[in-house]
């Protein structure tokens, strides 16, 4: 059996792209869960594999449907990872647009961002909205587009990963697999999306946060990680088939 | 958020004790489902899911000691990483003598997963600590532990589901082609990550930690007994499902008196007051 170096190439692009997208994501952690940090109110292992594991899913469901069927292309491939891609963002999207309505209409604060005095996208002024002792509140209007950037890139990073995998096993309706398939990705995820959230420490509120800066680090963390699960990964979907 | 950053965790079983019983414990309840093929019978795949439990311990003291340093994204994103080294891992080492590409025997199977498992969690470790600036003085060591854990919890379950750790005979239609591996991954990152999770503080203490650890690894294998009913045959699955119910009153029991015991006053706050009451 050949290892081929393309497959594993793509799989780390893959890895690389999931950790790229987390630094995306609005992630307010504890804080945020008591409206005194901007983000969603969870860590960023959850949001990221909430929305990556949604676009796996969404993924998988498109690339069953054009794999069984014939002879997989490239432009298949678009079509999964652009399925993959739309999953994951409507996770994000739907969970951040769901905690904004918590954050406004329950909790009672602006949605607000406190690392810029004013949003970058809409111009509003931030600084004056920020509560006194808090670091911004809900999930403004940049950081709503930021996280839908997030949810594009994990989305097709996960989908990357899962059609090479299932590309070596070769055969798209062996349950045995879809399933060995299905969790390497998932495994990678959290490999890459644990480095990336270990790379911002904690909370960001997007790409106009100060630690998006941070990214090349995790970029150099999450290749060198997805590169060694490849390796690994590589030969096992080839045994299987 | 992880609230007990600062430094070291202190005092109970010294870390090399419960890596030995992690170690031990977990590969010898792995290798102990051989005897399942020794007498053909399946009443053996119980000591995979009692090694899952020792794994555990090992794996939640680890998580113990890391995170009393603070991460700053906290405790269940190091479980989850855990469960997804060592499910790569795992299923690397048990396949590789499998597929013939290196002549090794199948009984080496485990070995070469706990070993592969190892070599990622420091690889992980060195990045978090060198390129990410952690600087978590045991990142490295920690990160070792954890995904050797995670990979030794994840084969211990999949035996016991299955019967066996041959993967092509017994893993792969009996675990994965079933989806029960979902069950196996967030099922083992639970028991690795949540007994921390749930008892940091400043007055944590190791053995109420590692109960809880027990008992979520003991209500983890009830879960593999019931996934092993359509796998292997009811009997054994039922004496999986007792053991693993049993392991799990009797460290619930442990748990719930040390938290009475350790806690400054228990008292019962009642029901809530009905709106008369409150007039």
């Amino acid at each position: 059996m050949i290892i081929d170096p393309i497959t594993i190439a793509l799989i780390t692009l893959g890895g690389a792209l999931i950790g790229l997208g987390v630094h995306f994501i609005p992630v307010g952690g504890a804080p945020a869960a008591m409206a005194q940090a901007t983000g969603v109110g969870t860590g960023t292992v959850q949001l990221a594999a909430g929305a990556g594991l949604t676009g796996l899913i969404s993924a998988g469901y498109m690339y069953n449907f054009l794999a069984t069927s014939g002879s997989f292309t490239t432009s298949d491939l678009i079509l999964v990872l652009a399925s993959g891609a739309v999953g994951a963002m409507i996770m994000i999207t739907v969970t951040m647009f769901i905690g904004q309505l918590v954050y406004v209409y329950c909790v009672g604060v602006p949605p607000v961002s406190a690392k810029v005095d004013k949003d970058p996208i809409t111009g509003d002024i931030q600084d004056i909205y920020v509560s006194q002792g808090t670091e911004g509140h809900g999930v403004p209007t940049v950081s709503f587009v930021s996280g839908t950037i997030g949810g594009l890139f994990g989305g097709v990073g996960g989908s990357l990963v899962y059609v090479q995998l299932m590309e070596i096993g070769n055969t798209p309706a062996d349950p045995a697999v879809v399933a060995l398939a299905g969790i390497f990705a998932t495994g990678v995820f959290y490999v890459n999306a644990v480095l990336a959230s270990y790379n911002i420490g904690g909370t960001i509120e997007g790409f106009h946060d100060p630690k998006f800066k941070r990214v090349p680090k995790a970029i150099i963390s999450c290749l060198i990680a997805s590169l060694i699960c490849a390796i690994i990964a590589v030969p096992i979907m080839g045994g299987v088939s | 958020m992880s609230t007990a950053a600062g430094g070291p965790a202190t005092g109970g079983l010294p870390p090399n004790t419960i890596i030995a019983i992690g170690v031990i414990g977990g590969l010898a309840g792995i290798y102990l489902t051989m005897l399942n093929q020794t007498f053909n019978t399946t009443i053996f795949s119980v000591m995979g899911g009692i090694g899952s439990i020792f794994a555990v311990v090992w794996g939640a003291d680890a998580v113990r000691r890391v995170c009393s340093y603070g991460l700053g994204t906290g405790v269940p994103s190091i479980g989850m990483v855990a469960l997804g080294m060592g499910v790569v891992a795992a299923i690397f080492g048990l396949i590789i003598p499998e597929t013939g590409i290196l002549p090794i025997p199948a009984i080496l199977g485990p070995v070469i997963s706990f070993i592969v498992a190892a070599l990622v969690g420091l690889i992980i470790g060195l990045l978090s600590n060198k390129v990410l600036n952690m600087n978590i003085p045991i990142m490295e060591k920690s990160m070792i532990e954890i995904a050797g854990a995670g990979c030794l919890v994840m084969m211990g379950l999949s035996a016991s589901i299955a019967g066996s750790f041959a993967f092509n005979d017994a893993i792969l239609p009996s675990v994965v082609s079933t989806g029960y591996i979902a069950i196996v991954f967030i099922g083992g990152a639970m028991t690795i990550l949540h007994p921390f999770n749930a008892n940091l503080g400043p007055d944590e203490t190791q053995f109420r930690t590692l109960y809880v650890a027990i008992e979520k690894a003991a209500l983890t294998m009830v879960i593999a007994g019931f996934a092993s009913l359509t796998a292997i045959d009811a009997v054994s699955a039922a004496l999986t499902v007792l053991v693993g119910l049993a392991i799990f009153l009797v460290y619930f029991d442990k748990f719930m008196k040390s938290v009475h015991r350790e806690a400054y006053k228990v008292v019962g706050t009642g029901l809530l007051p009905s709106a008369e009451e409150l007039e």
